[in-house]
């Protein structure tokens, strides 16, 4: 049983780092560091309490939006959706992917008082 | 006809049945009446204001002074041209006797000529009108051409209504039945207010001109009027609620509706008054009820009944079907005979003896009033032990107790007495029963309430020691009041029945004495700021700051290991905006956190953005062109 289960696992990560375009890898990468950032708030908010409760809301928000916009990117430019978004190309969803961050930022930066 | 007289009166029986029936708010008192009559007299100054005056006049019934004088008047006014002036002549002379106004052929012709569809619908009512008044011929049948035509081309509320009325002067052969769905028409046109008045939105006159042209039209024709029971009291409502006239025309207005409403062969509003405040008792044990038309006058032939009546307090049933007797004008029932406990009471009153009637069905609140005596009031002070026998002093109303009683903390001082009918000698329990101790130096004063026992006995006990903090521990001489009052007492009590002389232990200082300021400012409010939370010692936070920007490094080696690289970056002018722009609106992002406000932050972002939009479109659009090179 665990046997199999790590077969998948290692058989996934091959798949994984064979197929995968190194640009949407360098995306993952930022999609892990913003998880880890959002979690490790959270414990902190866990752990110690939730004082200066908009600044914690702010953080997680913000980690919460920036993934989003960064898995939005992913989709946008991944080849294998390039039938989907015909029209976006790779550095339209750059673009939007700045543009959609400066306004969350703003949003963020107004809430942590 | 027979048929539709029937329905109506099956639909008045109808009405009479659902007893809660709305009665009329508003009718012409007598003083009203006499203030009316004031305005219509004055002194006429042309044709109309004397047309209004005099006609008015003799709606309410009242004398026009000197006939000759007015039909001098009318005569050296006249202008035998004129339609308006002829009808305002010939309507005046019509009220007033052996007044004759002198017509020419001439005028006649002018007369039968306005009468057409091209006249406006006052000049067709004032012609015919003069016509009739001065008794030359006329061809009815045309007259209703020319109206119905009129009443196509102004439909409006004043229009039909002076149609109706110009109706009532034809001769009842001519086919009127046109012109009398009208008033259907109309009464649907009326403006409900609250389910209390009903009304045109054209205002007073026209709602007044409108019952008085639907009730002589009506009587005219001999049909009733399709206007149910409650639209009658809401139009009364309507038109009487106003009491002071604007204008002669509108008093005229009132007056007319006043004697439609009054006289008419189909519904005749009652109004049901008690002749003073409705309020027997002993020395005046008659009911004395005034029941009057719209304009006060006393409807003498009415037969007056008590339904039924009943105490508001039990809900029991005193008197049913019981006649009130004429007596004068007035309707009177000796209620006291009945012997009613004292209390209000609810009457249902019929008043009948006219199928006319309309609101004939009135409830009506009575109040029993009587005299109170104080019984068997006894004083004494008791000892807390009761080791010494009670001394009971009793004092008889309205003399004082000769002695004053001393009652000290170990002592209570004890009243009780009876209140009763002076007339029937029952027990009573009025409202309001206090006992109150004034104290003679100081003037403070404590009220207590007496409370009776199941036997209607009244108690009251003054712990000294118990109630001390009421009198702030003040010993001394206290003036005992009993006050007694009720809705239904005729001689509310304030009796001071005794001194008591009361001692308190633990006198406290004499400050107390002063009477507390009740005014004075109340303390400050300050507004109070949440308290910050304790916040988690620096290593806890120092070592979580750590923590979460420890991913960043991962991201870091993550990239290095992916060879993610700034291999492509060229140094074209656009790239090194954008970039610069990006980390300026970064910065932005800080110095918005640290200092500035969000206008602020906007207009510097819209600045910065506006560049780095420009360089970032031209950067990206040059990779574009690069990566499809490549391909």
């Amino acid at each position: 049983m665990s046997n199999s289960v790590i077969s998948v696992i290692s058989r996934f990560l091959e798949e994984y780092t064979s197929s995968t375009p190194n640009k949407l890898k360098v995306v993952d990468a930022y999609l892990l560091y913003i998880l880890l950032t959002g979690a490790l708030q959270f414990l902190y908010c866990l752990l110690v309490g939730t004082f200066p409760f908009n600044s914690f809301l702010s953080g997680f928000i913000s980690c919460v939006g920036s993934f989003i916009l960064a898995v939005c990117l992913r989709i946008q430019i991944n080849p294998q959706n390039k039938g989907e978004f015909l029209s976006i190309s790779p550095e339209r969803a750059f673009a939007d992917f700045l543009f959609a961050h400066t306004v969350l930022h703003l949003v963020v930066m107004n809430f942590i008082g | 006809m027979d048929r539709s007289r029937l329905f109506g009166c099956f639909l008045l029986s109808l009405a009479l049945a659902g007893a809660q029936a709305l009665t009329p708010a508003h009718h012409l008192s007598l003083p009203d009446v006499a203030r009316l009559q004031n305005l219509l007299s004055q002194q006429f100054t042309d044709l109309e204001s004397a047309y209004y005056s005099v006609v008015g006049l003799t709606k309410l019934g009242a004398a026009v002074s000197d006939h000759n004088q007015v039909c001098q008047f009318l005569k050296s006014q006249l202008d035998p041209t004129s339609v308006d002036s002829v009808f305002f002549a010939a309507e005046t002379s019509q009220a007033i006797s052996g007044c004759e106004i002198p017509v020419s052929n001439e005028t006649r012709d002018i007369l039968l000529a306005a009468v057409s569809e091209d006249s406006t619908m006052t000049q067709i009512h004032r012609a015919v009108s003069a016509l009739n008044s001065l008794g030359l011929p006329l061809a009815s049948q045309e007259v209703v051409g020319a109206l119905t035509a009129r009443i196509n081309k102004e439909d409006n509320v004043m229009a039909i209504t002076l149609a109706l009325q110009t109706a009532a002067r034809l001769s009842q052969q001519a086919e009127l039945g046109g012109i009398l769905e009208e008033i259907e028409d109309l009464t649907a046109r009326l403006d409900d207010l609250g389910g209390i008045y009903l009304q045109f939105e054209e205002g007073l006159e026209a709602t007044a001109m409108f019952v008085t042209a639907a009730y002589s039209l009506s009587d005219h024709v001999d049909m009733e009027p399709p206007l149910k029971e409650d639209q009658v009291i809401q139009l009364v409502n309507s038109i009487f609620s106003k009491k002071s006239w604007d204008s002669l025309a509108e008093a005229f207005s009132v007056a007319s509706a006043a004697a439609a409403l009054s006289s008419n062969r189909f519904h005749v509003p009652v109004i049901v008054s008690a002749q003073g405040p409705a309020t027997v008792s002993h020395s005046q044990p008659t009911l004395q009820l005034l029941v009057t038309d719209v304009m006060s006058q006393p409807l003498a032939s009415a037969n007056v009944l008590v339904e039924s009546a009943y105490a508001v307090a039990s809900k029991s049933i005193i008197l049913s079907q019981v006649p009130f007797t004429l007596n004068d004008g007035v309707f009177e029932l000796n209620f006291m005979s009945n012997q009613p406990a004292s209390g209000y009471y609810q009457f249902t009153i019929a008043v009948t003896g006219d199928s006319r009637l309309v609101a004939n069905h009135v409830e009506l609140k009575v109040k029993v009033s009587t005299e109170v005596a104080v019984t068997n009031m006894d004083l004494s002070v008791v000892d807390k032990d009761q080791s010494i026998g009670t001394k009971t002093t009793r004092v008889d109303y309205p003399s004082k107790a000769k002695s004053s009683f001393t009652a000290d903390s170990h002592q209570n001082f004890a009243m009780s007495f009876q209140l009763v009918d002076v007339n029937t000698g029952v027990e009573l329990t009025p409202h309001q029963t206090f006992v109150r101790l004034h104290n003679q130096k100081t003037g403070q004063e404590v009220v207590f309430v007496a409370e009776p026992d199941s036997k209607n006995l009244y108690k009251f006990e003054l712990d000294t020691a118990e109630r001390k903090s009421e009198f702030d521990s003040i010993s001394g001489t206290y003036s005992l009041y009993l006050i007694v009052g009720d809705a239904t007492l005729e001689n509310p009590i304030l009796w001071n029945v005794a001194d008591v002389v009361l001692k308190f232990v633990d006198e406290e200082a004499p400050a107390t004495i002063q009477p507390k300021t009740l005014y004075v400012p109340k303390p400050e409010i300050q507004h109070l700021f949440r308290e910050p939370e304790k916040k988690p010692p620096t290593v806890v936070s120092n070592t979580f700051t750590a923590l979460i920007l420890s991913p960043f490094l991962l991201l870091l080696i993550l990239w290095f290991k992916l060879g993610a690289n700034i291999s492509n970056f060229s140094f074209s002018p656009s790239t090194i905006l954008f970039h610069v722009g990006h980390a300026a609106m970064l910065g932005l992002m800080y110095v918005y956190w640290t200092h500035l406000n969000m206008f602020q932050t906007l207009k510097y972002l819209a600045i910065i953005g506006g560049v780095t939009f420009l360089a970032g479109n031209r950067m990206l659009a040059q990779k574009a062109v690069k990566r499809i090179e490549k391909k």
